[in-house]
């Protein structure tokens, strides 16, 4: 098969915040260059601090960047777009709103040219896809934590956007929760085809979603290694994965790689 | 249906309409609905009993401290009569309950047109905030009762005077709150709202707007308390009617069961709009408070 033309394009990207107090500027990610495939999963991995939620934030529109560039399908990234989704650790869910309006959320800030009754059977095969039929009604706090993400991947899925962007979004849910709903997004992404781009701290989530793993060092967050990820699909529900020795040594790699950066963060710099 | 009843949530499918029963009317249910009213009543009533056997049996003065009884007899009668048409003094607590009642109404109102738009003006721009913070909080700081003699010079012994300290009670709270709301939305909601494609109109509307609200009711909330001492005091300062006025005549007249009457007609009107404030929060903003549910 020929390779296709990457989607995610970041061109000696540099960001960079002001810290005003300090009268000093924090780099948070320097000349990052990557390529991103389209429907491959890429998840970063990195200590606290290291820039990860910038990186995803440049490619969603929402931060500034201070110089290089970052380009999805060849065109530049000025700001967010409906071809692009965002899935938040905080869930991120308007508490006014129903679970059915709160997926509906993207149809209401963009102008799509979908039709009503087009958008009514989307936000059904969403919330359908995350298995949350029966609670359109509900409102977030009713819902466990598990369940509230299932809506933001919901509400992120609405637009059928060919990016799906998440920042660490199993971090504040429990561990078998946590299971299930890695298996979940596996099976959703590998459904939809879409290009997804993973904050994690968790190095066995990132091998058991990622085709790549970046590891990114400490501040100034830098590419310090990409790990290419081989294991086949469906890897969440295959116990063969997490019991081979290829998983172990990959993870023992990984979890060197990071350590590193890891205790530069303790000490401080 | 026991069966169904004793299984797990688990077993039901999400799409199951079994999955939320109806707990119906149990004598249980309806005991733990009650169960708050009840207490309250029994305390209440086992309160104003002990006042009036103290009274009656400690031999008090009743200049000092009326019996709840006559206490109560002076209330019905103050609610039920009122003043004939054209009469220069009216005895009638109805009727300065109205007064008094009318003007924190309107002074309410206005302080709400005046510090809703402010707050959320002064959150929404840094400018505007820049701008007005100073006097804000110089005028928040102050204590309003230090106005009440350069208003009377201004506006005389006037409903007007009265209404404008109501006003400079209550604009604070209300416009600090919505200030303060517009400013801790949660910027994770915003980011969403961001990256979901709302321009800054949506974002206001739709996000920082709806997120305040609670916090404009909870400013009101305050500004009923505020707004009711600026009554009082403006009544007791300068005026011939009002619940405040009422106060400091039945006391001037050695008519303390009436002096009872009004302070306890102020309590039940200031827990009644404070409880509709707070009733109306939970209503407007469930998820701000869980537990209450």
């Amino acid at each position: 098969m020929i390779k296709n033309d990457p989607i995610i394009v970041a061109n000696d990207l540099t960001i960079a915040y002001e810290l005003h107090r300090e009268r000093k500027k924090l780099v948070a990610l320097q000349n990052i260059n990557l390529e991103v495939d389209p429907g491959e999963f890429v998840v970063l991995v990195g200590p606290s601090g290291c820039g990860k939620t910038s990186f995803i934030n440049a490619i969603s529109g929402l931060v500034p960047k201070a110089s290089g560039s970052v380009t999805v399908r060849g065109s530049e990234v000025t700001g967010p777009g409906p071809d692009r989704a965002m899935v938040f650790q905080d869930y991120a869910l308007l508490p006014w709103r129903t679970v059915e309006s709160n997926v509906r959320m993207p149809f209401e800030f963009q102008d799509l040219g979908i039709s009503e009754a087009e958008k009514n059977k989307r936000v059904k095969e969403c919330l359908e896809l995350v298995d949350l039929t029966g609670f359109e009604k509900s409102f977030p706090y009713e819902l466990s934590g598990g369940m509230k993400q299932r809506v933001g991947i919901a509400r992120a899925l609405i637009t059928s956007p060919d990016i799906l962007l998440a920042d660490e979004p199993f971090a504040a849910i429990d561990a078998m929760t946590r299971e299930a709903m890695q298996a979940e997004m596996e099976r959703i992404v590998m459904e939809t085809g879409q290009t997804c781009v993973f904050i994690t701290h968790s190095i066995d989530e990132a091998i058991l979603l990622g085709d790549r793993v970046i590891v990114i060092s400490y501040r100034p967050g830098k590419i310090k290694e990409v790990v290419n990820v081989n294991f086949p699909r469906p890897r969440m529900n295959n116990s063969d994965v997490k019991t081979s020795k290829e998983y172990a040594e990959l993870r023992d790699h990984i979890w060197n790689l990071v350590k590193d950066e890891a205790s530069q963060t303790n000490r401080g710099e | 249906m026991a069966a169904t009843k004793n299984k797990s949530l688990q077993q039901f499918d999400t799409d199951d309409p079994n999955r939320i029963q109806d707990i119906g009317w149990t004598f249980k249910e309806v005991w733990r609905r009650a169960r708050g009213t009840v207490v309250v009543s029994i305390n209440l009533i086992t309160f104003f009993i002990l006042w009036e056997l103290v009274v009656i049996y400690a031999d008090i003065n009743p200049l000092f401290l009326p019996k709840a009884s006559e206490m109560f007899a002076e209330l019905w009668v103050g609610l039920t009569t009122r003043a004939p048409e054209g009469a220069v003094f009216s005895g009638s607590i109805l009727d300065h309950f109205l007064h008094s009642f009318n003007n924190l109404m309107f002074g309410l109102a206005l302080a709400c047109l005046i510090g809703i738009p402010g707050g959320l003006l002064m959150g929404g721009n840094k400018y505007i905030e820049a701008i007005l913070s100073p006097y804000v909080w110089a005028l928040a700081s102050l204590p309003r009762i230090a106005l009440v003699p350069l208003f009377i010079l201004f506006l005389g012994f006037t409903t007007k005077m009265q209404v404008t300290i109501i006003v400079i009670s209550a604009v604070f709270p209300i416009m600090i709150n919505s200030w303060a709301g517009v400013k801790t939305t949660e910027k994770s909601l915003l980011a969403a709202a961001r990256v979901f494609g709302a321009n800054r109109v949506q974002l206001y509307v739709k996000v920082v707007l709806p997120y305040t609200l609670p916090f404009i009711i909870s400013g009101i909330q305050q500004g009923i308390g505020r707004g009711l001492i600026g009554v009082v005091i403006a009544e007791l300062f300068g005026g011939s009617s009002g619940l405040g006025y009422l106060i400091q005549r039945s006391a001037d007249t050695f008519n303390t069961a009436m002096t009872f009457a009004v302070l306890l007609l102020l309590i039940v009107m200031s827990l009644s709009l404070i409880n509709f404030t707070r009733w109306l929060e939970a209503y407007v903003a469930p998820w701000r408070n869980v537990n209450h549910i």
